[in-house]
């Protein structure tokens, strides 16, 4: 390991996939979407005009742009679609209250059908307030209601990342905020399988490389945890929710915090190799339990997501524009966790060399 | 004089996260300024990570 730490390629890699993900996580652009609709609440029985707003979209007249509204399993058309300009249509849309009331769901959704972007949505959109006693136009129904629906649930061609309600353009802290973690994990499992070397041949490098590890861990966990913060005020509305992946995390970094304090309490080199190399191996068991197997107990809801259940990564978490980000991302951050775990295990070896 | 230093810088960002401007902002352009906070928060890390290692450091070079 000593050899690898004074090894140059791979800084020479951490440092361009660092530069890659910098460059590529904030240059790609986010895929079209639609961002609003103006007004968010209709009555029944009157014709309304709706302003749809869209971002990163191509709206053009001749686009064969469609709008339809969806509530329950059911499409209705729009009495005419008006292209304003590339971020912006202009439907009018009304629906009899005969028909809305054989639908439960209050809720609108707005699906888009456009050549360039593909089919772009925005759920629970509108909200249907039932009032109104004028009866409505005949021929209005047969409009909303009689028309093809050709929903193409196509994508767009673009190589973007996913338009995703809430998060936006905050998608690409994908590349910053989930590979501290990742980074964090292989620094803690690197310092287990020092520990137990370290109790297989007593030498005293072994037990610290171990605790240079368990620092670095420590830098991604704290790291992990202001970016969470941050991310999480302004995706779930405040910094701390009670999530348990994120109390989960927060006892795991504190159960490292415990490492260092115990293995900084003793002064006998062989008791503290020992007594740190054993706690170590404890820590990393309660770890993985309050990072992987509590956040995904059945009766536990985590806003993160793959929780409660379900294994994360799956093609709805991360499609395969983003994984060919994410992915380097993840070893970059590994890489530069382990140069900086090369400077201390150094420092710490030639403190040795000097005693 | 670094700790009033320190101490300055502290009231300066507290007072500029306390704002309802900066809060405007981050959710301003579809949250782009988010992703900015967060890259801002890993560099400051990395920062200040380098300044500890290098405290030990120079223990080592004074010895």
């Amino acid at each position: 390991m000593i050899n690898f730490f004074k090894q140059q390629w791979w800084k020479w890699l951490c440092a361009g996939m660092l530069i890659y993900i910098l460059l590529a996580g904030m240059m790609i652009p986010l895929g079209p979407g639609i961002t609003s609709i103006q007004p968010f609440v209709f009555k029944a029985d009157s014709v309304h005009t709706f302003t749809i707003k869209g971002y990163n979209t191509h709206f053009a007249e001749n686009n064969n742009t469609q709008v339809w509204f969806k509530a329950g399993q059911e499409y209705f058309c729009t009495i005419s679609t008006k292209v304003i300009s590339a971020e912006e249509v202009q439907v009018v849309f009304g629906i009899p209250s005969s028909i809305a009331s054989k639908i439960n769901d209050n809720n609108y959704d707005v699906v888009l059908n456009s050549d360039n972007d593909g089919t772009i949505s925005l759920r629970e959109a509108l909200t249907l307030v039932k009032a109104g006693a004028i009866e409505i136009d005949s021929t209005i129904e047969a409009k909303v209601t009689g028309c093809k629906v050709e929903v193409k649930h196509n994508q767009t061609n673009a190589f973007v990342f996913p338009f995703r309600e809430i998060l936006y353009e905050s998608i690409r802290n994908t590349f910053y905020h989930v590979p501290m973690w990742f980074a964090m994990l292989m620094m803690v499992i690197f310092s287990t399988y020092f520990s137990v070397k370290y109790l297989q041949t007593g030498e005293a490098v072994n037990d610290n490389i171990a605790s240079a590890f368990v620092v670095v861990a420590l830098l991604f966990g704290a790291l992990g945890i202001f970016t969470g913060m941050m991310w999480a005020t302004f995706t779930w509305g405040e910094p701390w929710p009670n999530d348990p992946k994120l109390n989960g995390a927060a006892v795991g970094v504190m159960i490292y915090v415990a490492y260092i304090i115990l293995r900084g309490s003793m002064t006998d080199e062989i008791k503290r190799g020992r007594v740190a190399a054993v706690y170590n191996i404890f820590a990393i068991v309660i770890f993985i339990l309050f990072i992987f197997v509590i956040p995904r107990l059945p009766d536990t809801d985590s806003l993160h997501p793959g929780q409660a259940g379900n294994p994360a990564f799956s093609k709805y978490d991360l499609d395969s524009h983003l994984r060919l980000v994410f992915y380097p991302a993840v070893i970059a951050w590994i890489l530069l966790g382990l140069w900086f775990t090369s400077f201390i295990v150094r420092i710490k070896n030639i403190e040795i060399k000097n005693l | 004089m670094r700790k009033y230093l320190s101490l300055l810088l502290m009231l300066v960002v507290g007072n500029m996260l306390n704002a309802q401007g900066v809060d405007t902002l981050l959710r301003s352009n579809q949250k782009i300024y988010v992703v900015t906070a967060v890259f801002t928060i890993i560099l400051v890390g990395i920062i200040v990570f380098l300044f500890i290692v290098e405290k030990r450091l120079k223990e080592l070079e004074r010895k």
